[in-house]
Formats: C-alpha cells, sequence, structure tokens
C-alpha cells in the first residue's frame, strides 16, 4: 500500500516532462497569433536640418519633433509622424524672417506647424518613397518624398509649390514659388 | 600735414575700436545673442582702422584740393556715407547656422556711426590749418 504513492507520482512526472515542450510549442503558435510586427522606433538626433532653397528665399527650419517607425525589412509597418515650428524659420536676415512668418506669407500664429504624415512607404530602385499628406498652411495635400536610409541617417528631397499651399498667392511673382527642400535627420535607436 | 591727419585716423579708430567692444560685449549680456563669429574683437579692431585711416586719406585729398571747405564737406560727407552704410547689416544674409538674426541690426548699426563718432570727437586735438 506504502509503495503504489511512490510509483504513481514518479508516473506523473514523466507524463508532465514528456508534456512540457509539446504544449509550450503549442503555446508559442498560438500567442504568435496575435503578435503584431513592430517597426523600430527612432529617436530624431539634434544635428538634423531642414533646408529650402529657391532663388529667393533660402533658409532652414527647425524644431522638428514626431515619430519615425522605419524598419527596411517591415516597410508595410514603417510610418513618419513629423512636424517642425513654422516660427522656426531662418532666412539668415531678421527682416525676411519677420516677413515669412506674417499673415502674408506663412501665418505662423494661425499654422503653427508643418506636419508629414506617411501613409504608405515603399521600396524602390535608389531607395524609398514615402508617400503621404503634407499639411502645410491650413491645406493638406498629397506628395511623395523620395528618401534614403544609411548608416542611420535619413536624406530625402522634394519640392513644394508654395502657390498649391495658398501661400500670398496675390503676388506669385514675389520671390520664388517653387521651394527645393531637403531634409537629413540622423537618428538613434 | 599728413602725419597728423594720419594720427587722427588711427587715435579715432582706436577710440571707435574700444567703443565697439565694450557694446559688444553689453550686447551680448543684455540679449545673449552671439554673433561673435561675424562680430569680434580682431573684426571690429580691423573694420575701425581700415574706416578711420580710409577717412583720413579722403579727408588729407580733401584738404589737399578743397583747403579750407575741406573740413565742412568732409563731415557732412562722413556723416551721410554712416547713415547710408546701416543698409549693410540690414540686408545682410547672416550663415544659416547663426540664430536670431533679428538682433544682427541691433548689434551693428549703431557701430556704424562709431567711426565718425570717434573722428568728431577726437577733431579738436588734430586741427590741421
Amino acid at each position: 500500500m506504502f509503495g503504489i504513492k511512490p510509483q504513481l507520482f514518479h508516473l506523473k512526472r514523466i507524463t508532465m516532462k514528456r508534456l512540457i515542450y509539446p504544449v509550450a510549442a503549442i503555446t508559442m503558435i498560438i500567442a504568435s497569433a496575435f503578435t503584431v510586427i513592430r517597426s523600430q522606433d527612432w529617436k530624431i538626433g539634434d544635428d538634423y536640418s531642414v533646408k529650402f532653397t529657391s532663388d529667393d528665399p533660402s533658409g532652414v527650419f527647425k524644431g522638428l519633433k514626431g515619430t519615425i517607425s522605419f524598419d527596411d525589412k517591415n516597410l508595410a509597418s514603417s510610418k513618419f509622424d513629423v512636424s517642425v515650428d513654422v516660427a522656426s524659420i531662418n532666412t539668415g536676415n531678421g527682416m525676411k524672417n519677420t516677413h515669412a512668418k506674417s499673415e502674408k506669407w506663412l501665418d505662423a500664429d494661425k499654422f503653427p506647424l508643418i506636419k508629414f504624415t506617411s501613409s504608405a512607404i515603399t521600396s524602390t530602385s535608389s531607395g524609398y518613397e514615402a508617400k503621404g499628406i503634407l499639411d502645410f498652411h491650413g491645406v493638406q495635400k498629397e506628395i511623395t518624398i523620395p528618401f534614403t536610409f544609411q548608416n542611420n541617417v535619413f536624406s530625402g528631397s522634394f519640392s513644394v509649390n508654395r502657390l498649391d499651399y495658398n501661400i500670398n498667392t496675390s503676388e506669385p511673382a514675389h520671390g520664388a514659388s517653387e521651394l527645393k527642400v531637403d531634409i537629413t535627420v540622423p537618428v538613434s535607436k | 600735414m599728413f602725419k597728423k591727419i594720419f594720427f587722427h585716423g588711427l587715435a579715432a579708430a582706436l577710440l571707435a575700436a574700444i567703443a565697439a567692444i565694450i557694446y559688444n560685449r553689453i550686447y551680448f549680456f543684455a540679449f545673449e545673442a552671439n554673433f561673435s563669429k561675424l562680430v569680434n574683437v580682431p573684426v571690429l579692431i580691423a573694420i575701425n582702422l581700415l574706416g578711420c585711416l580710409l577717412a583720413a586719406f579722403v579727408y588729407w585729398g580733401l584738404k589737399k584740393w578743397l583747403g579750407a571747405r575741406a573740413e565742412i564737406i568732409f563731415n557732412f560727407s562722413f556723416a551721410i556715407i554712416s547713415f547710408a552704410s546701416i543698409t549693410i547689416p540690414l540686408a545682410a544674409k547672416l550663415p544659416l547656422d547663426v540664430q536670431n538674426p533679428e538682433l544682427f541690426p541691433g548689434l551693428t548699426v549703431p557701430m556704424h556711426f562709431f567711426p565718425a563718432l570717434a573722428w568728431f570727437t577726437l577733431n579738436p586735438l588734430f586741427k590741421v590749418e
């Protein structure tokens, strides 16, 4: 009578040992079905540059903020949601900065941010392309930004026509209407 | 005559440079605007030397050419040129890494009058007959 109990206990232990691996495997398979594959989130480095150039004016924006989720192996879940501070515009000339921020031009009080939110990021022969909405001066317009990602630095260039964003449309010949925007953003994990 | 005018220019340059260096320091502490990349001690000394010595050469030329009338014409021209020159810092495009370019004219516009002010201040000491 006393010898039966240890035998039963031993049998239970053997059965549990045999089951532990199949149970773990099943658990992992089930759990994986609920796992969302997320892209890598990147932190924006301080020495970024958001530069615009034309015959007149040229300058930079500061105050780049937002989230950058990017994984070159998982572009479907990659996303840019970034903004720059309009009031941070620097053309190198104080009077031009004041004019640029005024109601007649960028109207920094009413539209304090220029935002870009990507809707799709795809791979191209030269790098990548981010398609999304540029929210600038109260106008939302879909644009495509070609960019590269090398050595933890995002680099992209695109053109913006200020008239498309209702910026001083009454004076289309005052300064350039087409501006080239060059963005360089070093990032870290 | 040239020696006296030359030393007038040199003394005016020194006085203007000292005033500019002091004003530059006061402006930096008052507004915390750092334009040291563009406006610093060597630049201030060089520009004031250049301006005042150039003025000395012009004054010497005018003195030789116009005699007694040279002084009033020179003084008038020096004041007008100093005033006109303030358009330079107002229109200047600074390097894009320099912050607050709005404060740059506040620093440099008064400095454009320092050479003329120094010249006129020292004028009684360097009178040329």
